[in-house]
């Protein structure tokens, strides 16, 4: 007995009493008009977005006994830009070893991630699925925890594939977007074996004779298919071509079955434990009971927790270097979605599994079964190692 | 006395109960959510944490009744007994605790501090000391046994889940890190971990959960989760020894009291699969309730 007191006091007094300090920045920029406040002609909001701010404070709570068991500080300070103003220096008041989280507009966003590679600042992407930024810009520093578009249709290609629709209708939107994600939508379709019988574009005019594109049963008319895929980035005309397709098929894409990195209602995985915390974790805010973390509060969680985690498996550090410990391929993240996500090497990206989900149903987790990769369970989702120009690595 | 197989079904809220062959003899209705069950020997009774209901119930098997009823535990998840002096040990998914209660009088003797997710919780035989794993914080918290007072912390690969003491060791299972930990009880330091990587497998997918020994000590068992296999493993050298296919995302585990049979919980096809420990094969496989938690076997 003796011993284990003994033990116990050199236990205490060896414990690492320095304290390494972990500040997450959160950067954001005033703009009104800064992202799709998820609002649709007549004010009617589809697709709420909300600061990521509060998914943050979250992954720091949860992480608040580690961070004590080992020694770590963490703070959160939010970082507001004045966006006419010089950027790097605004973006030089972030203590180092740097970690920010993008809460910003696509163009912003662009800029501040190549001034904060500029002075090594290590930053998260928690609201952009474009390809470019993973691919042509493809910087060191950068890191995306928001899925790309293309891990996103992949799933939605290898759900359409297990379940034998392999006939599909794209409806993309007129803008220049959503052609850009159709033509990512195509490519996942054809990776996996999948036909795209047409690509029509639909227009929001009521004029009749715009008729072959506006209205839904003529623009779903004259070919055969199993299944309709929409790409309408805005959520203006796609959600309207459910039950009013010219035959009945089931609707994918960005509405009906849609992929997603996150789900108020996935019931396995501890998800339902994250999802209670998420709604209840500061005293006196209990959300809706199906308000969830959107993907990109989803994505800003995971990066943190991405710090979290891996100091946990590495028992601790002394001093951080985020930008190694991130990119060491050993680091990990328990994500709530029964495979632990990681950091791909060549371009930055956390690879994680994507829901295929309904309004009120995960109907089914990719990859899907027998969609087999040589090496990482993911990494049949989005641009493969030998696929990407990007190479980090 | 024949043995009774109760195995606690967390979707049906019932209890199935079946002999060693894998017959099913009765199914009882019991309440929400029944996940955790220990057996409390001495008595001929199990407890079992009824999740949704907040409460754990001390379960008569010989007339199958509700025997008593301990209250006002919300979130209840697993379970430890303290055999010499009747403590059960309780986790409180949801609540950052467990609760220590005096199953004789049932007061509550303490409210432990966890980490975020409390799953499984350990006592030592002696008592001294207990152990309560938090999925969230990657931790495992060490408390005195007698004065309840923190000890010290054990840092875990990802999401520890079960934990399982053989010798002066503590064996905690990495659910999202594909590995079983092992810990010194006497100095807490971590002495070695066994990582599971069977041929043909994403390391990914090795998702293991329960742990349990057999009386000599010399052999584990493991259920893989999403790997659909269990794991037999030599305690002594820590090698794995066979990795046994089961049914779908096996977590509960449980053993005949000579050994001769493991029990494997698959909580995603509702079934059982009991297994032959001398010849390492499955020998055949019985339906549950739905999603099968907790398995004990009473004699």
């Amino acid at each position: 007995m003796h011993s284990r007191i003994w033990f116990l006091l050199l236990l205490f007094f060896s414990t690492p009493v320095l304290s390494t300090s972990f500040e997450v920045t959160v950067i954001t920029s005033p703009a009104e008009d800064a992202f799709n406040d998820g609002k649709s002609f007549a004010g009617i909001t589809v697709d709420p977005q909300r600061p990521v701010r509060r998914a943050i404070e979250l992954a720091l709570f949860e992480s608040s006994t580690l961070f004590e068991t080992v020694g770590i500080n963490a703070s959160i300070r939010e970082l507001e830009l004045d966006t006419e103003a010089d950027l790097q220096e605004q973006l030089q008041s972030i203590s180092m070893p740097g970690f920010a989280i993008l809460d910003l507009p696509l163009p912003v966003m662009e800029r501040v991630a190549q001034l904060a590679d500029e002075l090594k600042i290590s930053v998260f992407n928690v609201r952009h699925s474009e390809m470019h930024l993973r691919e042509s810009l493809c910087l060191a520093h950068l890191f995306h925890a928001i899925p790309s578009d293309r891990m996103y249709f992949d799933a939605l290609g290898q759900f359409l594939i297990h379940r034998g629709w392999r006939k599909v209708l794209v409806v993309q939107g007129p803008s220049s977007e959503d052609k850009q994600r159709a033509l990512s939508l195509v490519e996942s379709l054809e990776k996996f074996g999948a036909t795209v019988v047409d690509i029509r574009t639909f227009s929001l005019s009521h004029h009749p004779d715009d008729r072959d594109e506006n209205k839904p049963e003529f623009l779903t008319g004259g070919v055969s298919y199993d299944v309709v895929a929409v790409v309408d980035s805005q959520k203006d005309y796609g959600r309207y071509l459910q039950y009013s397709t010219r035959i009945a098929r089931p609707v994918v894409g960005d509405v009906g079955l849609t992929p997603r990195s996150w789900h108020f209602s996935l019931e396995r995985y501890g998800a339902p434990q994250l999802n209670e915390r998420y709604r209840t974790f500061k005293t006196g805010e209990l959300l809706g009971a199906q308000v969830a973390m959107t993907d990109a509060e989803f994505a800003a969680w995971s990066a943190v927790k991405m710090v979290s985690n891996s100091i946990n498996s590495r028992q601790g550090g002394t001093e951080l270097d985020l930008n190694s410990l991130l990119r060491d391929p050993a680091s990990q993240v328990d994500l709530y979605k029964g495979t632990r996500g990681s950091i791909r090497q060549w371009n930055n990206q956390l690879r994680q599994p994507i829901l295929l989900a309904t309004a009120d149903a995960v109907v089914a987790l990719a990859p899907m079964p027998k969609f087999l990769h040589p090496k990482h369970y993911v990494d049949t989702l989005g641009l493969d190692e030998p696929e990407s120009k990007c190479r980090l690595n | 006395m024949a043995a009774t197989v109760v195995i606690t079904n967390e979707r049906s809220g019932d209890l199935v109960f079946m002999d060693e062959a894998g017959e099913t003899s009765d199914v009882h209705k019991l309440c929400g959510r029944p996940r955790g069950m220990v057996q409390h020997q001495a008595a001929g009774t199990v407890f079992i944490a009824c999740s949704d209901d907040g409460k754990v119930v001390e379960f008569e098997i010989s007339n199958k009744r509700i025997k008593r009823e301990f209250t006002d535990l919300p979130g209840a998840m697993s379970l430890a007994l303290h055999k010499s002096s009747n403590r059960l040990v309780i986790s409180n998914e949801g609540y950052a605790k467990a609760t220590v209660i005096d199953t004789n009088s049932g007061a509550v003797l303490a409210n432990l501090s966890t980490g975020r997710e409390p799953d499984g919780v350990m006592v030592t035989e002696d008592g001294s000391l207990i152990f309560v794993a938090s999925e969230n914080s990657g931790l495992v918290h060490v408390f005195d046994g007698n004065t309840y007072a923190p000890l010290t912390r054990l840092i875990t690969n990802l999401r520890p889940r079960r934990m399982a003491i053989r010798d002066k060791e503590l064996w905690v299972s990495s659910e999202m890190g594909s590995r079983v930990e092992i810990f010194s009880t006497d100095t807490f330091d971590k002495i070695d971990e066994i990582v599971f990587a069977p041929r043909g497998f994403r390391s990914e997918q090795l998702t293991p959960v329960d742990i349990i020994f057999d009386a000599s000590q010399q052999t584990g068992f493991v259920a893989l989760g999403s790997a659909n296999h269990v794991v037999i493993v030599d305690a002594v050298e820590r090698k794995i020894e066979k990795y046994i296919l089961v049914g779908r995302r096996p977590w509960g585990l449980g053993l005949t009291q000579d050994g001769s049979r493991l029990f494997v919980l698959n909580g995603l096809s509702d079934d059982v699969t009991i297994i032959d420990v001398a010849k390492r094969r499955p020998i055949r496989t019985s339906r549950t309730g739905l999603v099968p938690h907790s398995v004990e076997i009473v004699h």
